[in-house]
């Protein structure tokens, strides 16, 4: 079986299926615009606009989703908890800060020794002297951002980022490592009864109610353009989020082609047990694999909390379910399909709305109907690699 | 051994005996304490209990108050009216919305339990059967008097309505509105989303073209606070009228400046009540109230707080009525209810399916300067009585 993990190369026959998923869908959307009876072109770049925002974000939540399947072949259900995990961390450092000292100091050593303690073995970081080196940035970082103001959203996105990557790691040490070699059934009802735990503990300790969360950021300023006669609005996430989920797939293809412990990564992908026997730490590749899909979920949890100004703890429910289906539709265990699914599905939200209003309602079908037809017919995803098991 | 059993059965006799005096009668409660409504949920919990603090007994027994979450969800409400009916109370207060009240109305109306919604407005609730009433007014008034407004104190023309699809109240709310409004001469255009929806861009860039005077949202706070967001990031400034599903500080909080200006249809708060008796009854209980809950905010009091202090009010002098703890009686003490003078005004079941007679609706405006500073103005109240 080829590694699951990555490849920017697409084979020809995908290509070919790609392009005609693709060549279809904007056929049907190029014949329902021009039967539309008022569209302008303002309306028709709004709506490419709104669809690009959304699928942007779908798509930064499908790479976590699809990072983990491709090294474990774990639907992590929790995903979507995480994710809003990450918001909440982000709203705390926000609205929090500054703490007072004590509590700073508190929450910094708390923070920044698990974090601290998780990195060490992540990375291999045995030599005191690399600890001490690690330790110092991180502990006096923390301590800083906490104690003396209050921080931005990029502040509180570095810091929800690590305390996010953290609770991942702990959640794969208590539920997911005990269960290793057990039938991949049982890691999957596992990762739904974590999800159910989060969502709950999520309700019990910051409450049912859903929390606004408006912070002045880049993310939220509207921003708007003139065609004609007509105005076209979109805010800064159009701007900032494909950015990021381009920069993050970049970063995350290079780390998974070209490093050590991403060779180690695809070992694993490609056989645990073989990986084991030549040498490579099997348990710390997968945790270090939930440190990043964690860290890409809190990233994604951010962004979309900040630009539909509100969390809540089921908030991670449905875009989690999307971000599965955009996972699947791409080709699961495949960083650039999670983009393409994730950019295909809130292209289908926002065409099923624009295009067919009475038929609002089901949007979410339509895209739950191309999950079953990609199923159907494309197990393995657009661009996903051979699913055929060996024999 | 004759002695004995005699003895026996006295004893079991003076048990039963002392139970129905001086013993507890069981009142259900079933809420959205948790999930989408949990703001509102919270409120009328409030409401109730302190109702139940200020009439702790009826008919020389101890009212014991039986709370069951339904999480918002539709099965939740369906667990607790099941439950309800194993324990054997002797009524439920709530639910408060109409999609989990409906399907609890089902299974209470056929074990023969009294059932009073607290806030569900849509006209089929009570329509289930004869032990299902409700505190509020119902839908085909919030409508009519929403379109009204709009279309003649304000004077649109043209208007947006929003509803979700997925939900009894806010599809069934849109559908009178748009009705009267149409009748009243206006065009509309109607624009579907379902719970959960958090992205409404696609939505609004459909009525850009249709350059509507004002936007009607049907729908409820978890998605009105994105929406209100959303419209004004997309450079709509309309105005934008709501109903008593947003009168929930889930909004405001949530939007922040966005939901400033906002105006909608809710349950009256004392300072609308036009009766000054009631109105006196209302503000006393308002003292009451913050009394009793020395943390609640100003915001934490509205009418849903109202509704469900009179939703227990009301069954427990009903009971009293009855003087006695039989179903039946107490629920035909229930339908002959009139004039009772409650905090929310005056409650009369007499003669209806189990809508109170004459309700005020009040007309209430959002003032936001931050999510932690904000408040509602009441505009003015209309009765459902000068509505034909």
């Amino acid at each position: 079986m080829e590694a699951r993990v990555s490849t920017m190369r697409v084979p020809i026959t995908t290509r070919g299926t790609l392009f005609v998923v693709l060549a279809v869908f904007f056929l049907l959307v190029g014949w329902r615009i021009q039967a539309l009876p008022d569209y302008t072109l303002a309306r028709v770049v709004q709506d490419f606009l709104n669809a690009l925002t959304l699928g942007s974000l779908y798509a930064l939540i499908a790479l976590g989703y699809t990072m983990v399947y491709g090294i474990i072949r774990l639907i992590n259900f929790a995903h979507g908890e995480i994710f809003m995990l990450g918001a909440y961390f982000a709203f705390f450092a926000m609205v929090l800060t500054p703490l007072p000292l004590a509590l700073a100091l508190l929450t910094t050593l708390l923070l920044g020794g698990t974090a601290l303690l998780v990195t060490r073995s992540l990375f291999n970081l045995e030599s005191p002297k690399k600890t001490a080196g690690l330790a110092f940035p991180l502990l006096v970082g923390i301590f800083v951002l906490l104690g003396f103001r209050q921080l931005g959203w990029i502040e509180a996105l570095f810091l929800s980022m690590i305390a996010t990557a953290v609770s991942g790691v702990l959640l794969e040490l208590v539920a997911y490592r005990p269960l290793r070699g057990a039938p991949r059934e049982s890691m999957l009802i596992t990762a739904i009864a974590a999800s159910f735990f989060l969502q709950n503990m999520g309700q019990l300790v910051f409450g049912p109610y859903v929390k606004g969360f408006n912070p002045e950021t880049v993310l939220n300023r509207p921003l708007s353009f003139r065609i004609g006669p007509e105005e076209v609005y979109f805010t800064g996430v159009l701007l900032v989020v494909p950015l990021i989920t381009g920069l993050l797939l970049l970063l995350l293809n290079f780390f998974v082609t070209r490093t050590r412990l991403g060779k180690a990564m695809r070992a694993t992908a490609q056989d645990a047990e073989v990986a084991q026997m030549m040498g490579v730490n099997v348990h710390q590749v997968i945790a270090l694999t939930f440190f990043i899909g964690s860290t890409l979920a809190a990233a994604a949890g951010v962004m979309y909390a900040i630009r539909f100004g509100q969390i809540h703890p089921l908030m991670g429910l449905l875009p989690g379910i999307k971000a599965f289906a955009a996972a699947v539709i791409g080709g699961i265990g495949s960083l650039p399909g999670a983009v393409l699914g994730g950019l295909l599905l809130g292209f289908i939200e926002i065409y099923v709305v624009s295009l067919f209003p009475t038929l609002s309602a089901y949007k979410d079908v339509f895209a739950f109907v191309l999950l079953i037809l990609i199923l159907l017919f494309r197990p393995s995803g657009l661009i996903g690699e051979d699913l055929t098991e060996k024999v | 051994m004759k002695k004995f059993l005699l003895a026996v059965i006295l004893s079991l006799g003076t048990v039963a005996l002392a139970d129905s005096h001086g013993g507890t009668i069981k009142i259900g409660i079933n809420l959205e304490l948790s999930g989408r409504f949990a703001a509102i949920g919270q409120q009328t919990l409030m409401g109730i209990q302190a109702a139940h603090a200020q009439r702790p007994e009826v008919a020389g027994m101890k009212v014991e108050l039986v709370v069951c979450d339904n999480e918002t969800s539709r099965e939740g409400s369906v667990a607790c009216a099941r439950r309800f009916v194993d324990e054997g109370v002797i009524g439920v207060l709530g639910a408060i919305s109409t999609s989990m009240s409906i399907p609890a109305a089902e299974i209470l109306q056929d074990a023969g339990i009294i059932m009073i919604s607290t806030s569900s407005t849509n006209p089929q609730t009570t329509q289930i059967g004869d032990y299902i009433f409700r505190m509020a007014y119902t839908d085909d008034f919030q409508g009519k008097l929403a379109a009204a407004y709009v279309v003649n104190d304000l004077g649109a023309k043209k208007i947006a309505v929003f509803r979700q699809v997925d939900d009894d109240y806010s599809f069934g709310l849109a559908g009178f509105f748009d009705e009267t409004a149409k009748k009243l001469g206006a065009q509309t255009v109607v624009q579907d989303f379902t719970a959960g929806t958090v992205d409404f861009t696609a939505q609004l860039n459909n009525i850009r073209a249709f350059k509507p005077d004002v936007i009607y949202y049907s729908g409820f706070c978890a998605e009105g606070a994105p929406f209100m967001k959303q419209l004004r990031e997309q450079g709509f400034q309309q105005a934008v009228i709501g109903a008593d599903a947003i009168d929930d500080k889930q909004c405001p909080e949530g939007a922040g400046k966005a939901f400033d200006g906002v105006v909608f249809t809710g349950f009256a708060t004392p300072d609308l009540i036009p009766d000054p008796e009631a109105k006196k009854r209302a503000e006393a209980f308002k003292e009451f109230f913050f009394q009793t809950f020395k943390d609640a905010k100003p915001g934490d009091f509205n009418g849903f707080v109202l509704a469900g202090a009179d939703a227990y009010n009301v069954l427990v002098e009903a009971i009293a009525r009855a003087g006695s703890t039989d179903r039946k009686k107490v629920r035909d003490a229930l339908a002959s209810l009139e004039n009772f003078p409650g905090v929310s005004g005056d409650v009369t079941y007499k003669g209806t399916d189990g809508t109170p007679k004459d309700r005020t609706i009040g007309f209430f405006k959002y003032e936001v300067m931050s999510p932690d500073n904000w408040k509602k103005t009441a505009l003015f109240g209309k009765s459902t009585a000068e509505v034909e």
